[in-house]
C-alpha cells in the first residue's frame, strides 16, 4: 500500500497555527477539554515514514507472506505429497535440525523430543513426541505433517515448515528419520525442564517502585517535559495545569475511534497528533518523548478499571476488524495472534510462557528488563510480528489501531498499572 | 548525561538497629562484550566501584564487574549506633565519581 | 567447591585463555576454569569449607540480563569476627568476575543483593572470607530460559 499522506513536519504545524486552525486557549483544563473535538493534527503520519525496522531486530525477506495489512502467503496444500520411496534421511542431522533455533525457534519450542537439544526447557504447545517412533506412523504421514500439517489438520497451529520453505525436503527427510528413532520418554535432567511440571512465572515485583522499575523514571521525565516550552512558547502545562486531576481516568478510556482520521487512536498516536496541533512539538510515536509521555498519562490513570467505547457502531466495527486481524495467519511461521495467545495460551514455547489476552493491556507501556527499555503496545505488536517472521507495520498503522482496540476490549475492568515490568 | 542515583533507607532508627539500604545508579554498564552494527566492539564502560560510609567510617563496598546488570543495584544493611550521615559513591570507568548523601536520626 | 591449589588453577586458567566464547559449551568450560582461577586468587590457594553461605537466585530466570542475586553469610559480624569479603564468580559468562562485596562490622549483617547478567544456564560460585582468614564457599545453579521464537 502506498502512503499518500504528507509527512508530519514543523512546517505543516506552523501553517495550521498561522491559518488559525488552532488557537491555544490559555488557562484551565476545563477550557482545554470544553470542546469535544480536541485539537489534533489530522494530516500526515504519526510515526517515522517510511518505517525503518529497529537496528538489532532481525532482517529477513518476508515479502512473500501475509502481514496485518497485506495478504501474500501461498495457499495451503490441497493434497499430501507422495513419497518416491521410504524415508532415508540422516537421523543425526535431524536431531540437530529439530533443535536449530535459527529455524523459527526450533521444533523444541513446542514439542519435547526425547533427548533432542539436551532436553533443555522444551515447550508443550504441541504433543510430546518422545515416543513417536512407537506410534506406527507411516513415513508419508510423518513427512507431510512436518512439511505442511494443514493437509491433515486445517486448524493446526504448526508452521508449514516445507510449504513456507523454512526446511527443504532433504532436511525434512532427516527430521523424519530422527522422529522414527524416538522410542522412550524424555530424559529430563531437572523437573523444571519438563514443561508439564514447570511452574508458571509469577510477577511479584513492585512495578511502581522506581528502585525496582526504571520505567518509573519516565514519570519524572514526563513532568519536566510537561512544562517544557516549545519553539512557539507553549507547553502541555499551558492548557493542562493540573494533569493529576484532569488525567486521572483518561488513559483507561483509550484507545478510541477517531472519526476525523477514520482510525483508532491509542494514547501514543493521540499524544503525537495533539502535541503537534497545540505546542507544535514533534513527538512521533516510539520516540523517547512519546514513550515517557505515554507512561505518564497511563500512570496518572493507574488504578482505574479499563473502560473503552465498545458500543458505538464505529467501535463495534473496529473491534470486529481487530478480532479478524487477530485470527489472521501472518509471516513465514504462519501464526495468528490467537494461535499463541488463544489456542496455546498458558502453555510454554520453549522456556517462555504464552500469556492470554486478558492481563496484557493493563501494564503498557512497560519496562522490559531484558532490553532495559520502555515498550509501548504498538512496539510489542511490531516485535511479535518480526519474531514470527512477518513484516511489521508502522506504529500508526490503522490495523494496529483495530487490533489494540480489540485487545483492550478483552481487558475491560482490568485496572491500569503502568509502567509495568516484564522480562 | 549523569542521572541521579536512587536511594531507599529509613529516616529514623533505634540505636543498634540493623537497617536495610537500597541503592540504584542509572548507568548503561556497557560490558565491553557487545558489538556495534559494524562489528566493532563497543568499549567497556561500567560503574566499577561502590562505597557506603557512615559518619566517615566504611560500612559496605563492592567491586563491580561487567556482569552486574545495567542500572547497578545494591542492597545491604548497616548497624546504626548514632545519628549521622550516610555517604554513597559510585566510580565510573571514565574516572568520574558520583556521590549522594542521606541523613538518619537514631534515637 | 573444588579445592584447587593456586598453581593448578593458574595452569588451567592459562590453558583456557586460548578458547574463545563462540559455542556455548566451549565457553562454559573456559569460564568454569577461569572462575576457579579467580577463586584461587581470592583464597590465596587456601581450601574453602562448604557452608555458612546462602545464595538466593531464581531457579529459572526469564532473561539473563538482570537476575536478582542475594548472598548472605552466617557470621557474628563483631569487630573480632566478621565476614570481610564475599567473591561472586560465574562459571558460564564470557568473564568469570561478577562482584565482590566488602563488609565491615558496621554492616551488621553479611548480606547483600544485586542484579546480575548471566549468558546462559550455569553455576554461580560464592566464596566468603572472614576477618580470621577462614574461607567458606557455596554454589548454585541458575537456569536462564530459552526463548520460543528463536533468532
Amino acid at each position: 500500500m502506498m502512503r499518500k499522506r504528507i509527512l508530519v513536519g514543523s512546517v505543516a504545524a506552523a501553517m495550521l497555527i498561522a491559518a488559525g486552525a488552532f488557537i491555544v486557549p490559555p488557562g484551565s483544563d476545563a477550557n482545554a477539554q470544553a470542546g469535544k473535538r480536541l485539537p489534533q493534527l489530522d494530516t500526515g503520519d504519526a510515526s517515522a515514514q517510511p518505517w525503518k525496522r529497529y537496528a538489532g531486530w532481525p532482517v529477513r525477506d518476508a515479502s512473500k507472506f501475509n502481514t496485518l495489512a497485506n495478504l501474500a502467503s501461498p495457499p495451503p496444500p490441497t493434497a499430501a505429497r507422495k513419497l518416491t520411496g521410504p524415508i532415508t534421511g540422516d537421523s543425526t542431522k535431524g536431531a540437530v535440525l529439530v533443535a536449530d533455533r535459527n529455524r523459527g525457534g526450533s521444533c523444541l519450542a513446542c514439542h519435547t523430543m526425547g533427548p533432542a537439544g539436551g532436553t533443555a526447557l522444551p515447550g508443550n504447545v504441541g504433543p510430546d513426541l518422545s515416543e513417536i517412533g512407537n506410534a506406527g506412523r507411516e513415513d508419508k504421514w510423518l513427512f507431510n505433517y512436518v512439511f505442511d500439517a494443514r493437509v491433515y489438520n486445517p486448524e493446526t497451529v504448526m508452521p508449514p515448515w516445507g510449504g513456507h520453505g523454512i526446511f527443504n525436503e532433504a532436511e525434512i527427510n532427516d527430521i523424519v528419520a530422527f522422529l522414527k528413532t524416538l522410542k522412550s520418554p524424555a530424559p529430563y535432567k531437572t523437573e523444571l525442564d519438563n514443561p508439564d511440571k514447570r511452574p508458571a512465572p509469577v510477577e511479584k515485583r513492585d512495578n511502581l517502585d522506581p528502585i525496582e522499575n526504571p520505567g518509573m523514571w519516565a514519570v519524572d521525565k514526563a513532568q519536566e517535559l510537561w512544562k517544557q516550552k516549545s519553539a512557539i512558547g507553549f507547553s502541555c502545562n499551558t492548557c493542562h495545569s493540573d494533569p493529576k486531576e484532569s488525567f486521572k481516568t483518561w488513559a483507561a478510556s483509550m484507545p478510541k475511534w477517531e472519526p476525523r482520521l477514520n482510525k483508532v487512536l491509542g494514547v501514543e498516536e493521540f499524544v503525537t497528533r495533539h502535541t503537534k496541533a497545540t505546542t507544535g512539538d514533534t513527538w512521533l510515536m516510539e520516540t523517547d518523548e512519546n514513550r515517557v509521555m505515554s507512561v505518564y498519562l497511563h500512570y496518572l490513570a493507574n488504578g482505574t478499571p479499563i473502560k473503552i467505547d465498545t458500543t458505538s457502531a464505529e467501535s463495534k466495527a473496529a473491534i470486529e476488524r481487530g478480532k479478524a486481524l487477530s485470527a489472521r495467519k501472518v509471516g513465514e511461521l504462519n501464526f495468528a495472534c490467537t494461535d499463541c495467545h488463544g489456542k496455546s495460551a498458558n502453555k510454554w514455547i520453549r522456556g517462555q510462557w504464552l500469556g492470554e489476552p486478558k492481563g496484557q493491556a493493563d501494564h503498557f507501556p512497560t519496562w522490559r528488563t531484558s532490553l532495559q527499555a520502555i515498550w509501548d503496545i504498538r512496539q510489542r505488536f511490531q516485535w511479535c510480528q518480526v519474531n514470527i517472521r512477518a513484516d511489521e507495520l508502522a506504529p500508526d498503522a490503522k490495523e494496529y489501531g483495530d487490533l489494540e482496540l480489540y485487545l483492550v476490549s478483552q481487558n475491560e475492568g482490568q485496572k491500569l498499572s503502568v509502567p509495568g515490568i516484564r522480562h | 548525561m549523569a542521572e541521579k542515583p536512587r536511594l531507599k533507607l529509613p529516616k529514623e532508627a533505634k540505636k543498634g538497629e540493623i537497617i536495610e539500604i537500597k541503592t540504584l545508579m542509572p548507568h548503561v554498564m556497557e560490558s565491553g562484550q557487545r558489538k556495534d552494527k559494524d562489528g566493532k566492539t563497543i568499549p567497556r564502560r561500567i560503574i566499577n566501584k561502590f562505597t557506603a560510609e557512615f559518619n566517615g567510617k566504611p560500612v559496605f563496598s563492592a567491586t563491580i564487574e561487567p556482569a552486574v546488570a545495567a542500572n547497578p543495584y545494591l542492597q545491604f544493611t548497616a548497624k546504626v549506633e548514632e545519628s549521622g550521615t550516610f555517604k554513597f559513591s559510585w566510580t565510573d570507568d571514565d574516572g568520574s565519581i558520583i556521590t549522594a548523601e542521606e541523613k538518619i536520626t537514631v534515637a | 567447591m573444588r579445592n584447587m591449589t593456586r598453581r593448578a588453577a593458574l595452569a588451567v586458567g592459562a590453558g583456557a585463555v586460548t578458547l574463545t566464547v563462540v559455542g556455548w559449551n566451549q565457553g562454559a568450560h573456559a569460564a568454569a576454569k577461569e572462575a576457579a582461577d579467580d577463586v584461587a586468587k581470592f583464597t590465596g590457594g587456601k581450601a574453602a569449607t562448604q557452608g555458612k553461605i546462602t545464595i538466593e537466585l531464581p531457579e529459572i530466570a526469564e532473561n539473563g540480563n538482570t537476575v536478582p542475586l542475594t548472598v548472605s553469610v552466617d557470621a557474628p559480624m563483631t569487630a573480632e569476627n566478621y565476614v570481610s569479603d564475599v567473591l561472586v564468580v560465574s562459571e558460564g559468562n564470557p568473564n568469570p568476575g561478577v562482584v565482590t562485596f566488602h563488609f565491615t562490622p558496621l554492616s551488621g549483617k553479611a548480606e547483600a543483593q544485586t542484579r546480575i547478567r548471566l549468558a546462559a544456564t550455569q553455576n554461580i560460585v560464592v566464596v566468603a572470607k572472614t576477618s580470621k582468614g577462614e574461607f567458606y564457599a557455596a554454589q548454585k545453579q541458575v537456569k536462564v530460559t530459552i526463548g520460543g521464537c528463536g533468532g
